[in-house]
């Protein structure tokens, strides 16, 4: 029998490399996987089933613990789906205040990522570096909302308050040190002979695997595809958000091979993209006053019948909201989707016939979150 | 092939590069905090433990209307015992607010149309025991006049 050579291992579910709760069925043959098997649901928390028996105030701050890592994207799904259905206007400063903490969100989440991808590599000085620079993005947001990670910032139709002037400056002072840094992680690690070959021509993902499995973010970048949700308009939404980043100058960064290493590189410079688009945003607020606090007071919402999917571009693929609406005071169905969960369907196939040793240079490099898996 | 038999060289540039900016943090100043001894800073807006605001007359500003319970994520966490003053006034008899349910979102905070609760800057909240963690009325009259003292004792908990 061709079973008697192969090795059935578990990776998981309490393992410090999956960053979460992931079991990885593996049947080995020597060093190589024949097969992978992952299994979810670790997690689950019932994310979608809560909505139902809460209001959809009180459903507002469960949503930023989908993500953890990227709260102030799923609020702005959220709130996005919500504020569309009843029709209420946001203002233009509260909408560039989102887009600046939304994209200092990315940019932490892209620090972390970095030092555990590296961590999971075996290399450690990266991960102090990027853990001390995500600290400085993790204070300025606990000045802001009150907490570090769970911010419950947004509410329908605007914010809970207008950021400060100092908050700004703070903010400025970061962005001009931050190119330093990142530079800094670039001199360590993207020339490093020890990085390249371990992740070069590793896991490769190809185009139209990449396609079939709807793979969004910097995932579907690296492998050349230039679809961002902040540039392209989604033909299912018309998000207000279109409205602010057309008027921002920014690139999104591509790479063409789709291997481990072309998804570190587009991250990377994905950080700086982060960069300029919070500088303009720091500009604008700086220059422009405008009313932030949301037209509606009263803590139960009636949300007219109907239905809306949201979109926005999260650090981890498209995440999109779809708020069903019966006319009550609670949604009738909330559904989330999230890009970790893509990335995690198509591990079996960019596994198969790779070396054990490489599995977490592939998986590390995915960026996966199980808590937005499993939610 | 000129190309290959470079490629030593420069990946002993880059190693060098790297080890280079790596021990340059040698001289810089520590950023690590020793947390028991030190703490950070907090700012006016970090969501601690939750406090009753008490007026300058020693009353308290809630009116036990609910609000905040309705606004909840997690049911049961606040619990009212609602009665009536002699003058027709609501007042709340007893006030629980169970820690171990809390999420600390800050709701009840942000929706209350009396403005008559606050969160504190007390985030060490383990315990021994469970039912400490449930605060009752007294203990967040307590919460609130040390919170503007700036001091408390912990040790009572």
């Amino acid at each position: 029998m061709t079973t008697k050579n192969k090795l059935k291992i578990n990776i998981g579910p309490q393992h410090p490399s999956t960053h979460g709760v992931l079991r990885l069925v593996l049947e080995l043959e020597g060093e190589i996987i024949k097969s992978c098997e992952p299994v979810i649901g670790y997690l689950h928390r019932g994310m979608e089933k809560m909505a139902e028996s809460h209001t959809y105030l009180q459903y507002l701050p469960i949503v930023d613990r989908i993500d953890y890592l990227s709260g102030f994207f799923n609020s702005f799904a959220y709130c996005n789906a919500v504020e569309n259905l009843t029709q209420i206007e946001v203002s233009k400063r509260s909408q560039y205040i989102r887009v600046l903490t939304m994209e200092m969100n990315r940019l932490s989440s892209h620090l972390l990522w970095l030092g555990t991808f590296l961590l999971d590599m075996g290399a450690t000085s990266p991960l102090f570096y990027t853990f001390r620079d995500r600290e400085v993005i993790l204070s300025l947001f606990e000045e802001l909302t009150g907490q570090r990670l769970m911010y419950n910032y947004y509410t329908f139709g605007g914010l809970r308050h207008d950021v400060s002037s100092d908050w700004l400056d703070k903010i400025t002072d970061f962005v001009k040190i931050m190119p330093k840094k990142i530079q800094d992680y670039e001199n360590i690690i993207t020339n490093n002979p020890i990085f390249t070959t371990r992740t070069k021509n590793i896991g490769i993902m190809s185009k139209n695997s990449a396609l079939q499995y709807s793979i969004t973010g910097p995932n579907l970048r690296a492998t050349g595809i230039n679809v961002d949700s902040r540039k392209t308009i989604h033909p299912f939404a018309c998000s207000p958000i279109q409205l602010i980043y057309p008027e921002l100058d920014f690139q999104i960064p591509t790479a063409q091979n789709g291997d481990s290493f072309d998804r570190y590189k587009v991250r990377v410079e994905e950080m700086k993209a982060c960069l300029k688009l919070i500088s303009q945003c720091v500009d604008w607020l700086k220059s422009n006053s405008g009313e932030v606090i949301s037209p509606i007071k009263q803590p139960l919402l009636k949300v007219p019948e109907g239905e809306f999917i949201s979109n926005v571009e999260a650090p981890r693929g498209v995440c999109s909201c779809y708020v069903k609406s019966d006319g009550s005071t609670k949604p009738y169905r909330v559904k989330w989707r999230t890009g970790s969960f893509y990335a995690v369907q198509i591990l079996p196939k960019l596994l198969e016939n790779a070396f054990y040793p490489d599995l977490m240079a592939i998986f590390g490099s995915l960026d996966v979150i199980l808590p937005e898996v499993d939610r | 092939m000129i190309k290959k038999s470079l490629k030593p060289f420069r990946d002993i540039i880059a190693l060098a590069l790297g080890h280079l900016t790596v021990f340059k943090h040698v001289f810089k100043k520590p950023v690590t905090l020793e947390y028991p001894e030190k703490k950070l800073p907090l700012n006016d807006k970090f969501r601690g433990e939750h406090a009753l605001v008490v007026d300058n007359e020693g009353n308290l500003l809630c009116t036990a209307c609910g609000t905040c319970q309705r606004v909840c994520p997690s049911f049961g966490t606040i619990e009212i015992e609602k009665e009536k003053t002699e003058d027709g006034k609501f007042y709340p008899k007893n006030y629980t607010i169970d820690l171990s349910k809390c999420i600390f979102c800050g709701n009840c905070v942000q929706y209350c149309p009396f403005g008559a609760i606050t969160m504190t800057k007390e985030y060490e909240l383990a315990d021994e025991k469970k039912s400490a963690l449930k605060l009752d009325i007294n203990t967040l009259k307590k919460n609130y006049s040390d919170s503007i003292i700036g001091e408390r004792d912990t040790s009572k908990r």
